[in-house]
């Protein structure tokens, strides 16, 4: 008797996890069905205004590997939908791609869903642009003509001749490369002023034995990664050639988004080599790495979402990609009928409030040296203007453009 | 020799759970129910032991729910596989798929990407070892490491001695050699079984928690990595035998901790990166091959 009871516990067990299993795997999430009551007045009153109807709208996601519950690269652009739907009142789903629901396939079966704005934050278009991918040859942007496709991080929508291949999608870029060179020039400012900035609490390498060494962690090797190491050589080199002073560089691009073990061993090799700043540039993993920054007392630099906070002194700043808001701001202009004369390339720059550095608040209240800490933020800030101005040009691998070492003197890539 | 304390010191970071995981999963071996699923059991208890230490502020709770959530687990797999006597791999599978959906769906409830703990720093439960530490070699192996790590250094001996000098690991290993002979001898065999589990899922449970709260007091989904699957290698290097499987995981943490300190150093970092696994599988031909030539007799546990 006890034992058949045992046995149906267990199985009464087994199934409640099934459960739970079946709930986090299945790759959809149904609209808020309050959205749909809100629809009814919402979208009255937009009516007048708006050549889209937001009862009309049908807003699709698809998420990146990494699910929409990240660190923020997802959750900015999944809690910017929710944002405009809960004002506008219009329909969505989030769908995330798994082994068994490509890309491809996902946002195929959103178009034919009759989702008619479809974002895509995964890095694969070939369904989409080229039609190479699971859902046959005709490219899916072809299939869906009256459907917009929003995507991410590269451009793939062109020509040869370079001329935009489909009206209907829009490539979204963030100049992070931008970004980076602000966190590289932070970076080697901070450490030249180490001793009057963070004179305690710290186990930083001195500057001249060894310490004027910089490490990058990316989670693969893809332009998407390299884009953010360049222009974080290039703001590394500036600051470097001011104080006329070589650092050694140290990257690796196979830390992935999972093993934040793994991170920490490879953060912990980095400082053990005489790193003082490790930028971390790998999802996930990158907790492992800050966690390893604060064990061995020196500094990293974070990536996506402003993470300053969860070691604070111990991350020097974060290179924003908030994604939220090209994501909202394409909703908007879905809404109010602006999108048909935006360009099909949109960049996001340091001018827009999608990427740059953080506000630098955790590390201003860590500095002992105030003045010599406003006057570097100083500094930094003139470098963004000119950045923003164009006359500090940075290299930006994910358009394509080479990097050539020789730029870089002051900077030696281990 | 700054260069060689710092592998050294990686090598027992990496090695620490793993050996916990062999000396646990040997058990299952040695009583002929194989147990791949050492590495979602892992898993749960890095997920557990993070969870309840971020619900509770407890240390102690913490290393309960590990080890209690892992056992549950084990439950389940002796009652499929022992009970039920359903195939152990496809049980095996099952659990180690199931644990990341289980995190991940409840750390989508929760809205975080990664469980961290705030109140608890990994720094505070160190051992540090005066005078020792700054012995070079022997400092990194002795020093500066949390509990469980010194616990699966006295694992090596408590399960030699539990499989070689006790009644229990004479019965296991009987059971796993011949059931039939076990069961006419009066032995509960499926009584012996479902213990060398648990025992792995036990041990498992420690490794997990090692993994995620005593070294980075955080948890992201899939963060053992693998590490459960060298864990059944070594297992199987060693045929089941403490000492053995203890020096093959020693290896491989070794072949790990090199590899990862050198990728720095040269630009194929990523074939760097793949030479532990490489290694592990030339390792598993020659042990098997050498095994083979000396064995007297045939079958998997012939010794």
């Amino acid at each position: 008797m006890k034992k058949k009871l045992v046995a149906v516990l267990l199985t009464g067990a087994m199934a409640v996890s099934m459960v739970a299993c079946g709930s986090s795997a299945p790759a959809e999430k149904p609209a808020d069905a309050p959205a749909e009551e809100a629809s009814a007045e919402e979208g009255e009153a937009a009516e007048e205004t708006a050549p889209v109807e937001a009862s009309d709208l049908k807003v699709g996601f698809v998420t990146s590997a990494a699910g929409a519950n990240d660190t923020g690269y997802n959750k900015s652009a999944v809690d910017a939908i929710k944002e405009a739907a809960d004002e506008y009142g219009f329909e969505y789903r989030v769908v995330e791609p798994s082994s068994s629901l490509t890309v491809g396939q996902a946002i195929e079966g959103l178009a034919e869903d009759g989702f008619n704005l479809i974002f895509n934050l995964e890095y694969d278009f070939a369904a989409l642009i080229d039609g190479t991918g699971a859902t046959g040859n005709t490219p899916i942007a072809e299939q869906y003509p009256d459907t917009t496709f929003v995507i991410y991080n590269d451009n793939p929508n062109v020509n040869e001749d370079g001329s935009t291949k489909y009206s209907n999608v829009y490539s979204v870029m963030f100049n992070v490369n931008e970004s980076s060179y602000l966190a590289g020039y932070l970076a080697v400012q901070t450490l030249e002023n180490m001793d009057t900035l963070l004179p305690e609490g710290y186990k930083f390498q001195a500057l001249d034995n060894g310490g004027r060494a910089i490490g990058f962690v990316g989670g693969t090797e893809s332009a998407g990664i390299r884009v953010y190491s360049y222009g974080y050589m290039e703001g590394i080199e500036a600051a470097a050639a001011e104080y006329d002073v070589t650092y050694d560089y140290y990257p690796t691009f196979d830390a992935g988004f999972v093993d934040s073990a793994a991170g920490n061993t490879t953060a912990g090799n980095m400082y053990q080599n005489g790193c003082n700043v490790v930028f971390a540039d790998c999802g996930n993993v990158g907790d492992g790495i800050t966690e390893r920054a604060e064990a061995d007392g020196r500094l990293a630099i974070q990536t996506d979402a402003d993470l300053d906070a969860t070691h604070p002194g111990f991350i020097l700043t974060s290179v924003l990609k908030i994604t939220g808001s090209p994501t909202r701001a394409i909703i908007d202009a879905k809404v109010d009928g602006s999108l048909s004369s935006m360009d099909n390339l949109l960049n996001y720059g340091l001018d827009s409030n999608a990427t740059g550095i953080t506000d630098l608040a955790t590390m201003t209240a860590t500095v002992a040296d105030a003045d010599v800490w406003a006057e570097i933020v100083e500094k930094v800030n003139d470098k963004a203007a000119k950045i923003a101005s164009g006359e500090i040009v940075v290299t930006n691998a994910q358009v394509g453009d080479t990097f050539d070492p020789a730029t870089c003197p002051h900077v030696v890539e281990k | 020799m700054g260069v060689i304390n710092s592998i050294v010191y990686e090598t027992v970071v990496y090695l620490g759970p793993v050996l916990l995981c062999v000396l646990g999963g040997l058990f299952a071996y040695k009583a002929n129910v194989l147990n791949i699923a050492l590495e979602g059991m892992m898993l749960m208890g890095a997920f557990m032991s993070v969870l309840t230490a971020f619900k509770t502020e407890s240390l102690g709770l913490s290393y309960l729910m590990a080890v209690v959530s892992t056992m549950a687990l084990g439950l389940v797999f002796s009652f499929f596989s022992v009970k039920m006597k359903g195939n152990v791999i496809v049980i095996g599978l099952a659990i180690n798929m199931l644990v990341p959906a289980i995190a991940g769906f409840v750390m989508k409830v929760m809205a975080l990407p990664t469980i961290t703990l705030s109140w608890f720093s990994p720094r505070s439960i160190q051992v540090n070892i005066p005078i020792i530490k700054d012995i070079p070699v022997i400092g990194p192996i002795l020093s500066g490491h949390p509990p469980l790590t010194y616990i699966s250094y006295l694992m090596i001996i408590i399960a030699a001695v539990i499989l070689y000098k006790t009644r229990f690991g004479v019965y296991v290993r009987v059971t796993g050699e011949n059931e039939e002979a076990a069961i006419s001898l009066g032995l509960k065999t499926n009584w012996y079984k479902t213990a060398a589990i648990l025992i792995g899922a036990l041990c498992c449970g420690l490794a997990g928690a090692n993994i995620s709260m005593e070294r980075l007091s955080l948890f992201t989904n899939n963060m053992t990595a693998s590490r459960g699957f060298i864990a059944i290698a070594a297992i199987y290097c060693g045929r089941g035998k403490p000492i053995p499987c203890t020096l093959y995981t020693i290896l491989f943490a070794i072949i790990n901790a090199v590899a990862e300190y050198f990728s720095l150093q040269v630009s194929a970092s990523l074939l760097l990166k793949a030479v532990p696994y490489f290694a592990m599988v030339a390792v598993l031909s020659i042990a098997s091959a050498i095994n083979r030539r000396n064995a007297s007799d045939r079958g998997a546990f012939a010794d």
